[in-house]
């Protein structure tokens, strides 16, 4: 299965690279966002800041939206669930608005959301994986405007954070599967086996 | 609920894992990618390498041990030592690092922070505090420990996270490879002074230190070494006793 990882500039892709390579699947570093458009499925990875993040989309913003909303199948992950919602506390710039929602500054005495956290929800993709506890290192959460795609949660002292999101065929998550472990691992390849064209 | 999280610290000199007390008298504790593998499946939840030398040497980490290490874990690693500029740090992210620590450089251009937190997100940015007791309150030393500074760790803290620190990493130089347990005092002042998580480091000896500096010091995280290294405890034991104690962990 070939992936396009779309390369947001701010830093490491190599954990993410390599873990998928392990789930066998191809991956196809890009930097440039048009290429996210003749994707076969799409990665959106999780390092760095919403703002220069969604300057990249912003020329293809609306035909990434719509080719989303279509069914391209699509693993958003951290920073790049938060890309699928329309803006952000973080930094101007506009996401993508395939999830209607904001991002919002994480309101807890301990911030970022740094570690590993139990994962509560039904899907089956948790089913399969047997994912229970995930690492997290964000410092903002996604607030949907409906909480219905949301299939799992993780709570930061008394904050509930979206762990697990699905709309169409894009699987969102806050969490990073990639330096989640063994079960982490299982969990890719159950988002890769599930999104194979 | 975020559970407390125990990280293994390989310390490379020249290619090594060593480990010493009060970061001298170094001994031999084998091949940081091999540690660093065997402890991700012994239950860390995280490993850090920090380049002891780089410093003194004046040069960026080994990038050739980040690499083979970063293959070998399914957990996140923290790359440190002698990173000066945000270039030095893209490196080391591009070599398999997901989070790096700053020590000596933050000191000498605290703008470095700031640099790295816009650029990379803060959670990637973790300021290492080595700290040796005055009189009163703590000192930041630096150049592993070579160098006082006569700057306060309690302000100094304060300082890197208004920066963008997204983690502090604080090692009581005295307690280093002492086995006596954390400082206590220290870690407590900096957990409560700051909002970001705070890692534990220097004096572990055994599993009711680690609680101690969990659950009494606030602690978010408690570096291990010398106590890994030689096999006087093991991942998986400590975590069975912090359960005992009803501190959250990962299975």
């Amino acid at each position: 299965m070939k992936l396009t990882l779309l390369d947001t500039g701010a830093g490491n892709l190599h954990s993410l690279g390599r873990a998928l390579e392990s789930c066998g699947a191809a991956v196809a570093v890009e930097t440039d966002a048009r290429r996210c458009l003749d994707a076969q499925a799409l990665v959106l990875p999780g390092v760095g800041a919403f703002a220069p993040a969604a300057e990249r989309l912003a020329p293809v913003r609306a035909d990434l939206a719509q080719a989303l909303r279509d069914g391209l199948p699509c693993l958003a992950i951290c920073l790049g669930l938060q890309l699928l919602l329309t803006a952000s506390e973080e930094g101007p710039g506009e996401g993508l608005s395939v999830l209607p929602g904001r991002v919002q500054r994480l309101r807890a005495r301990r911030v970022p959301h740094m570690g590993w956290n139990a994962v509560e929800g039904e899907d089956r993709l948790l089913a399969l994986s047997g994912l229970t506890t995930a690492y997290y290192a964000h410092s903002y959460l996604c607030v949907l405007t409906d909480m219905g795609a949301v299939r799992a949660v993780s709570e930061h002292e008394s904050v509930r954070i979206p762990a697990l999101v699905r709309t169409a065929r894009t699987v969102g998550v806050q969490f990073h599967p990639e330096k989640s472990g063994p079960a982490g691992r299982r969990f890719l390849a159950a988002v890769l086996e599930e999104l194979r064209p | 609920m975020l559970t407390k999280r125990l990280i293994a610290c390989l310390d490379v000199d020249a290619g090594r894992v060593v480990k010493g007390t009060r970061f001298v008298h170094l001994r031999d504790a084998g091949d940081p990618a091999e540690l660093a593998r065997r402890y991700d499946e012994d239950g860390a939840d995280e490993v850090v390498l920090l380049d002891i030398s780089a410093t003194h040497e004046g040069r960026a980490p080994l990038l050739e041990g980040v690499r083979r290490t970063a293959e070998q874990l399914t957990v996140p690693l923290t790359v440190g030592g002698g990173m000066r500029s945000v270039e030095d740090v893209a490196q080391a992210l591009r070599a398999g690092a997901d989070k790096v620590t700053l020590n000596s450089a933050a000191v000498a251009h605290p703008e470095l922070v700031s640099a790295c937190a816009a650029r990379f997100g803060s959670q990637c940015v973790v300021v290492s505090i080595d700290a040796r007791a005055t009189a009163p309150g703590w000192e930041v030393v630096v150049r592993g420990g070579r160098e006082g500074t006569g700057r306060d760790v309690l302000a100094w803290a304060g300082e890197v996270v208004q920066r963008g620190a997204g983690e502090i990493l604080l090692t009581c130089m005295d307690r280093d490879g002492a086995r006596t347990g954390y400082e206590m005092a220290l870690t407590r002042a900096v957990s409560s002074a700051v909002g970001v998580p705070v890692v534990a480091s220097g004096g572990a000896g055994n599993a009711e230190h680690v609680r101690a500096v969990l659950q009494d010091a606030n602690a978010d995280a408690a570096l291990l070494a010398g106590i890994l290294h030689d096999g006087t405890a093991t991942l998986a034991g400590l975590k069975q006793a912090l359960r005992g104690a009803g501190i959250p962990v990962r299975q």
